[in-house]
């Protein structure tokens, strides 16, 4: 009777649905996935040329990527100038989970009999969610602590921002900050809490800088440069296309213009340093003033900076001793570890170790260890910011179920099967 | 049961699937990009100095090099001057600043006695600042001359520069904005902690720099009136005595001594006329002011002169080898009630006993 019932269910279902049919052929699963293993194919070719990140973001965030065939594969010399679109990671993650709901919908029978199928399927439309969520909404940062000191910030690896702070208060300051976005958009910025208006003239996520000489004057670009360090330190800055190898150092650089009520204050240059403008000082004291460029302005102290852009946590680390252990007689890395007090909101304070592949996590973040300078005495945690890291974890879980129970399901039905038959003598 | 119940429901179900996806393939779209503003704890550790500016100064918004603050006077022709502030994190020697200064604008390179006759020292408010003028030696008789007033603080082991350079017109009609703009100023020093209004005792300055010091003990003993009172404690003096009235007005009595000769006497006198924002004088008309007296049994002078609101009292000293000078410096009027006791204070001036 429930047999019945379930096949008139699905029978009543494609009728309803039956504009789902097509995508819910088993024919597009097919193709999906082998477009998705030339995808994969592409992309680690890719990945030499571009690094991971240029990758990711070419053939994975995106839903289509175009690809040159290399010259040295057969036929290159006739080939390597036809753009070739691939299909990107978003176009194939989204056509599957489609194509799996679809078929979730319209060709899967919903009977206790089937429900490890319905299971697998479910853990599979959720890990690819999981995915495209994460890609979507993951953030990744870093955490420099010198040892003896606390931190209660992260900054990005990836993204700059304009920071405006007004320090004339000793107890606290205000700080003011213009993300990339707006950045790179140009124009003028103004916000009830500063009283000046940006101008951003120039802005970019590389480049290239040098003191100016007489033999290799100014660029035009930062001959507009009338304040602040870009002006006594002579910079001279030259854009550059950003570089996405994982070694990469990105230099991110703006001029601009602060004018009050219409007129002109200055222009400033500002050069954000991608392991933080604390470093600006050690390369060269001309440009020291780089991570702080400071700017009176009615009878109040402001700074300007262009730093990696900054996420302040409700709570703090503090680094209590590091530990950096090297295979014998080699210079790989066997253990960076990082002993540390974490100082929580109420007032309370956690020990704990943090070393590779064990991580922290608190207050939705997860804090890697990720590099270390024993000699100059700091810590450097990568922090994932990733509110669906458990999906996958639940995904899997519903998979394995899903497995169990159609094999048990088998299992138990051919034990059932075995028992029932007549043994023979 | 649970099966009907699901299936009854299941188009909505279905929907929700559906919009799901909906929802999940706008997902990646971010909110718009805004500026952002919140308040953190202070991180900047720097030094911050924060001022009432005269009505007709403006403020140069340009800060290089170890400037926390640049101002000009805003005139017809345009802004004109440069006034600074530049806090040093250490004790620097005030012969250093002079020197600084100095080489730019032609004097040769000043040692701690060539420098002493020109520096004095100014209490405005309930801080005491060295105060050095220095005009350009290119032209020292114009009044077009580029002059540099240099007023230094020393506190909490750092020491705070505010060079005033002007023509030397702008800089005399501007001193007393100058000195207001000093007495506004709130200083925090670039560890945070605010600087207090008085220098520290001197034993709290272990490993640290001092500024010059007076190269001998006192040989003198003398009699203070009763009216007088210990004045502020300095490196500079041999002693520092002060009086008040109820109305406020101050005199401050210093005993100073200085290696040779430093100038002169005339030279030392239109030094001190121009304290009283009195013109100076010439050798000829010197006995306007001077007056033979003896001290100690020393042929010495006894210099008085009257300012439109402050008046000066001095004896001086001059010893071949070393000069002293016993000065009286304030409020005229309380000047006037104390020229008595200045000089009965003059005649109890005796050698120390020798042990």
């Amino acid at each position: 009777m429930n047999n019945k019932i379930n096949k008139s269910s699905l029978s009543q279902r494609r009728r309803d649905f039956n504009f789902l049919l097509p995508l819910a052929s088993l024919r597009l699963t097919i193709a999906l996935l082998s477009l998705s293993m030339i995808l994969i194919f592409v992309a680690t070719l890719e990945q030499v040329r571009i690094g991971i990140r240029g990758a990711l973001a070419e053939y994975f965030e995106s839903f289509y990527g175009i690809w040159y065939y290399p010259e040295k594969f057969w036929g290159g010399e006739i080939l390597q100038d036809i753009p070739l679109p691939i299909p990107g990671g978003y176009l194939l993650g989204g056509l599957l989970i489609i194509n799996l709901t679809a078929a979730y919908i319209v060709r899967f029978q919903w009977t206790f009999k089937k429900g490890g199928i319905q299971l697998i399927h479910l853990g599979i439309i959720l890990l690819l969610i999981g995915q495209l969520t994460t890609q979507a909404i993951q953030e990744e940062s870093r955490m420099q602590i010198n040892k003896g000191e606390k931190s209660n910030y992260i900054e990005r690896f990836h993204g700059v921002e304009l920071v405006i702070r007004d320090v004339t208060d000793p107890a606290q300051e205000k700080v003011i900050t213009v993300p990339q976005e707006l950045l790179q958009k140009g124009g003028s910025h103004s916000d009830k809490a500063m009283p000046f208006t940006v101008n951003v003239l120039h802005f970019g996520v590389n480049c290239d800088f040098d003191f100016a000489t007489a033999e290799k004057p100014r660029s035009p670009m930062a001959e507009i440069v009338n304040r602040g360090v870009g002006q006594s330190a002579n910079l001279n800055i030259t854009a550059k296309e950003e570089d996405f190898s994982s070694d990469a150092l990105n230099f991110g650089y703006i001029i601009f213009e602060l004018l009050d009520k219409g007129q002109s204050l200055g222009k400033w240059m500002s050069i954000s340093h991608p392991a933080g403008n604390q470093v600006w000082s050690q390369m060269s004291p001309k440009l020291s003033d780089m991570g702080f460029q400071s700017i009176r302005h009615n009878g109040k102290l402001w700074g300007v900076a262009l730093r990696q852009e900054r996420e302040y946590l409700p709570f703090s680390i503090e680094l209590l001793d590091i530990e950096n252990e090297f295979y014998q007689g080699t210079e790989i890395p066997f253990n960076f570890e990082s002993d540390i007090n974490l100082h929580l909101e109420d007032n309370q304070t956690r020990r704990a170790l943090v070393y590779m592949n064990t991580p922290l996590r608190h207050g939705g973040k997860t804090f890697y260890q990720y590099q270390m300078n024993d000699s100059a005495n700091y810590s450097v945690f990568q922090v994932i910011s990733n509110p669906s890291w458990l999906v996958p974890y639940i995904a899997c879980v519903l998979v394995s179920i899903g497995m169990l129970w159609q094999f048990s399901f088998h299992l138990i039905r051919f034990l059932r099967k075995n028992s029932q038959t007549p043994q023979k003598a | 049961m649970f099966l009907n119940t699901y299936l009854k429901y299941h188009r909505a179900f279905f929907k929700f699937l559906l919009l799901s996806n909906l929802v999940l393939s706008f997902f990646s779209c971010s909110e718009e990009a805004s500026i952002q503003s919140y308040s953190i704890p202070s991180e900047y550790n720097g030094p911050i100095v924060s001022w009432k500016l005269p009505d007709n100064w403006g403020e140069n918004p340009d800060l290089s090099g170890p400037m926390a603050g640049s101002f000009h006077i805003k005139t017809k022709d345009g802004p004109q001057g440069r006034i600074g502030v530049m806090p040093f994190r250490e004790q620097v020697s005030t012969v250093d600043v002079a020197n600084m200064f100095g080489r730019e604008m032609g004097y040769p390179t000043f040692t701690e006695s060539s420098l002493a006759p020109m520096l004095q020292e100014k209490e405005i408010g309930s801080r005491t600042f060295e105060w050095l003028t220095l005009k350009a030696k290119s032209d020292p008789v114009s009044s077009s001359t580029r002059t540099a007033l240099l007023a230094l603080l020393r506190q909490e082991g750092e020491t705070w520069l505010f060079p005033f350079i002007a023509e030397q017109k702008l800089v005399l009609k501007e001193s007393e904005n100058f000195i207001q703009f000093l007495n506004s100023c709130t200083l925090r020093s670039a560890n945070n902690k605010p600087i207090i209004a008085r220098s520290p005792p001197s034993e709290n300055r272990i490993n640290k720099p001092s500024p010059p010091r007076p190269t001998r003990d006192n040989p003198w003993t003398w009699e203070i009136p009763p009216t007088w009172e210990d004045g502020k404690a300095s490196s500079m003096r041999i002693a520092s005595l002060k009086v008040a009235d109820k109305n406020g007005s101050k005199l401050d009595i210093s005993v100073t001594t200085f290696p040779g000769d430093v100038g002169g006497l005339l030279a030392n006198v239109n030094r001190w006329l121009g304290q009283i924002e009195l013109s100076p004088v010439d050798q000829s008309s010197l006995e306007k002011y001077c007056s033979p007296f003896t001290i100690a049994g020393n042929p010495g002078h006894f210099i008085e002169a009257y300012g439109e609101k402050d008046a000066l009292l001095a004896g001086a000293l001059f010893l071949g080898k070393e000069s002293w000078f016993f000065k009286l410096l304030g409020n005229r009027t309380l000047a006037e009630k104390e020229k008595g006791n200045f000089i009965e204070f003059l005649h109890s001036i005796t050698p120390k006993p020798k042990q």
